[in-house]
C-alpha cells in the first residue's frame, strides 16, 4: 500500500461538513475529494441554494462520488402543539425527502431552542418517535443532538434520556464534541450509552476554555469552531474519541466546523487542515491505519 | 393465524389472545383487497384465473379489474400511471397495495397520520369513493376501507361484468393468510416498529412459523374478528447479497388441506416449486414465479 492510499484508508471514517467551506457546492465537494475525503456531511442550504436548483445539486453530489455521511439540519421540531407542530411536520417531511434523494441514511435533528415548545420529556419523546416513524419507509435514521443552548435538552445525557423514552429503532443520538465541551458534560457519561444507538459523531473544538452563557456558546459555535487538534480541548477530544472507540462506536465522524475565518480562505487550504486533523485522529489517536491482527473491526454495511 | 387458537401451545390452560381496543386501535378487521399494478393485465389475469380467481367487475373510470374467489378480492390495476409508478417502469406486475378493513376509515387515517404515516393523495373521479391511503413498503400503498359490511366499495366504483357470478366460490378453501415483504439489510426492527405503531401488529415468537418459507420476522395484524387477523412476514436479504430493495413480494393463501389444494390448482394449470429447498408438503407449498414477479404461497390454515 502506498502512502497516499494508506492515508486515504486511514481517514475514510472521517468527513467534512459543507458548512465549513465557502463557495459553490461543486467546489466544496472537489476540495474535499482532493484532500482525500470519501464522505461529506451535507446541509440543506447547499442544495436548495444551488444556482441550477435542487436537481443539479443532487447530481453534483452523485457525480462527486462522495458518500453522504448525513444530512442536516432539522431544528426545533419537538415539543410543539397544534399548528406549530403541523408546520414542523411538513418541514420534517421535506427534509426527509431531500435526505432520501441524496441517499443519505442519517438526518440530524437538533434539540429545540424554542420557548413555545413543551419542556415535558415525554412530549418531546413522543414527537421524536413520530419523526422516526416518518423516516422509516425511507430507511433513514434520525440522529438527535442536544445543542448546548437547547432550552430543555442541552446535553447528550438528557438527549439520551428522551431517545430511550421514545424507543424507536431508527432514532438515536448525534454527538457533537463542541456541545459537550461547551456544556462541560462529564465524559464518563459516554460509558452509559449504547454504541449502536449513536448514529453520528460530529467533532469540532474551539479556542477558549469557558463558554458560560447560552449566547456565548451560540456565537462561538457559529463563528469560531476549529478542527480537532487546533483548539484548547485536544485532551478531552482525544478522551472522547477513545471512549467512543472503546465503547464500540463504528459509525462515521464528521467535522462540524463553523468558522468565519475558514469561510474566507481558499478551499484547498481549509480542506488540508481538515485532512491534517483527520490523519491526527486516525493515526496518532486511534491508530487506525494499520489494523493489528484481531483488532480489525469490520463495519456493517447499511442499506 | 386461526391455527393458533385451534392448536394452543402446550400448557394447562390454553392461552387465548386478547382482543381489545388497546391492542387494535384502528379497529382493523382484515384485508379488503390486494392490488397488483401491471402493464400486462391480461397476462396477470390468466395467472389469477389459474389460481382460482374470477373477474367479476370493472372500474368505472380506470383500467382496473376486480377478481374474486370466496372472500378474497384482488384488484388488477392497469392504469398506465399506476402500473409504471409501482413497478418503477419495469413493466412487471407488482403488489402495489393492500386495503385494510377498519371500523372508521376517517378516524383510522387520522390516527396513523398522527403517528407518523405519510399520506398519499388519492384521485377519485366524480361520484367515486375517496379511499384514504398511506405509503407502505417501497412504492406500495395501504388503503383504509370501512364499507365492507352492508354494502361494499365495489358497488360504487365498479360495474359488475354481466352474467358473471359475483361471488365465485373459493377453490380448495382458499382464504387470505398474509403478505410477505422484502426489506433492506438490518431493517427488521424498523418495520416491526412501523407496523406495531400504526396497526398494533404483534411479533410472533421465532419458534412459531407457518408454511414452508419460515425465514425472517413474522407479525400478526390484529382484527375485530379473530378469524380476520393476518400475517406480515418481513424478510431481509441474505448476508452475502446486496439487495436493499423493499417491496411487497407475495401473498400467502391459507388452505385447510395443502395437498388437496395443490392437486386442485395443478389441475387448473398452476405449477409448484419442487426442489430440495422448497417443496409441497402438508404445511405449505409455493408456486413458481409467473410473469417474472408473481408468486403465491399456500399455507396450511383452517379458516375459523
Amino acid at each position: 500500500m502506498n502512502t497516499h492510499r494508506a492515508a486515504t484508508e486511514a481517514i475514510s471514517g472521517f468527513g467534512m461538513d459543507t458548512i465549513t467551506l465557502a463557495g459553490p457546492l461543486e467546489a466544496k465537494l472537489a476540495a474535499m475529494k482532493d484532500a482525500g475525503f470519501t464522505q461529506v456531511m451535507l446541509k440543506a442550504n447547499d442544495l436548495v441554494g444551488h444556482p441550477g436548483g435542487l436537481g443539479a445539486a443532487l447530481q453534483a453530489v452523485k457525480d462527486s462520488g462522495l458518500r453522504g455521511t448525513g444530512f442536516q439540519v432539522l431544528r426545533d421540531f419537538e415539543g410543539l402543539s397544534g399548528h406549530l407542530h403541523l408546520y414542523k411536520v411538513d418541514i420534517a417531511k421535506s427534509m426527509l425527502e431531500m435526505c432520501a434523494a441524496l441517499d443519505c441514511k442519517v438526518l440530524l435533528a437538533c434539540s429545540s431552542t424554542s420557548v413555545h415548545a413543551s419542556q415535558d420529556l415525554d412530549h418531546i419523546a413522543r414527537d421524536l418517535r413520530k419523526l422516526a416513524m416518518l423516516a422509516i419507509p425511507f430507511g433513514i435514521r434520525i440522529a438527535y443532538e442536544g445543542l448546548s443552548w437547547g432550552r430543555t435538552i442541552n446535553e447528550f445525557t438528557t438527549a439520551w434520556d428522551v431517545v430511550c423514552r421514545a424507543d424507536c429503532p431508527n432514532l438515536g443520538l448525534g454527538i457533537d464534541s463542541f456541545h459537550i465541551f461547551a456544556a462541560k458534560t462529564p465524559l464518563d457519561e459516554i460509558d452509559y450509552l449504547d454504541p449502536s444507538k449513536i448514529f453520528l459523531v460530529q467533532l469540532a473544538d474551539f479556542m477558549w476554555q469557558e463558554t458560560k452563557t447560552f449566547e456565548e456558546r451560540m456565537t462561538t459555535a457559529r463563528t469560531f469552531r476549529v478542527f480537532p487538534g487546533e483548539g484548547v480541548h485536544s485532551e478531552q477530544l482525544v478522551e472522547l474519541v477513545l471512549k467512543l472507540d472503546a465503547l464500540g462506536y463504528e459509525g462515521d465522524y464528521s467535522f462540524e466546523v463553523f468558522n468565519d475565518d475558514y469561510q474566507q480562505m481558499p478551499l484547498p487550504m481549509v480542506a488540508e487542515r481538515a485532512r491534517r486533523s483527520a490523519l491526527w485522529l486516525a493515526e496518532d489517536v486511534m491508530r487506525r491505519s494499520m489494523p493489528l491482527p484481531n483488532q480489525m473491526r469490520l463495519k456493517p454495511t447499511r442499506a | 393465524m386461526s391455527d393458533l387458537l385451534l392448536n394452543p401451545t402446550e400448557g394447562r390452560e390454553p392461552l387465548q389472545a386478547s382482543f381489545s381496543d388497546a391492542a387494535n386501535p384502528l379497529g382493523l378487521d382484515g384485508i379488503e383487497f390486494i392490488e397488483y399494478a401491471t402493464s400486462q393485465p391480461q397476462a396477470l389475469g390468466q395467472v389469477l384465473e389459474m389460481m382460482g380467481f374470477r373477474p367479476v367487475a370493472r372500474h368505472r373510470s380506470r383500467e382496473v379489474l376486480l377478481y374474486r374467489q370466496g372472500d378474497l378480492n384482488i384488484v388488477v390495476n392497469a392504469h398506465p400511471v399506476d402500473a409504471r409508478g409501482a413497478g418503477h417502469g419495469s413493466g412487471v406486475a407488482t403488489l402495489s397495495a393492500m386495503a385494510l378493513r377498519v371500523r372508521d376509515a376517517g378516524a383510522a387515517y387520522k390516527c396513523v397520520l398522527e403517528r407518523g404515516a405519510w399520506s398519499v393523495t388519492t384521485r377519485a373521479e366524480v361520484m367515486e369513493l375517496n379511499i384514504p391511503a398511506i405509503h407502505g413498503a417501497g412504492s406500495s400503498r395501504i388503503y383504509f376501507v370501512d364499507r365492507y359490511k352492508e354494502f361494499s366499495i365495489y358497488n360504487v366504483d365498479f360495474v359488475p361484468i354481466p352474467s358473471v357470478d359475483q361471488h365465485p366460490p373459493a377453490t380448495a378453501g382458499i382464504h387470505f393468510f398474509g403478505v410477505v415483504q422484502y426489506i433492506g439489510p438490518e431493517r427488521s426492527n424498523d418495520w416491526i416498529a412501523f407496523y406495531n405503531e400504526l396497526f398494533g401488529a404483534e411479533l410472533i415468537p421465532d419458534e412459531q412459523r407457518f408454511g414452508i418459507m419460515p425465514k425472517g420476522m413474522l407479525l400478526r395484524v390484529p382484527a375485530l374478528d379473530p378469524a380476520n387477523r393476518f400475517m406480515l412476514q418481513l424478510i431481509e436479504p441474505e448476508l452475502n447479497v446486496v439487495d436493499s430493495d423493499e417491496r411487497l413480494q407475495r401473498i400467502g393463501l391459507g388452505v385447510p388441506d395443502v395437498l388437496a389444494a395443490v392437486r386442485a390448482l395443478r389441475a387448473l394449470g398452476v405449477e409448484f416449486v419442487e426442489t430440495q429447498a422448497a417443496h409441497t408438503e402438508q404445511r405449505g407449498a409455493i408456486s413458481k414465479t409467473y410473469l417474472g414477479s408473481v408468486v403465491f404461497e399456500l399455507v396450511h390454515s383452517e379458516k375459523a
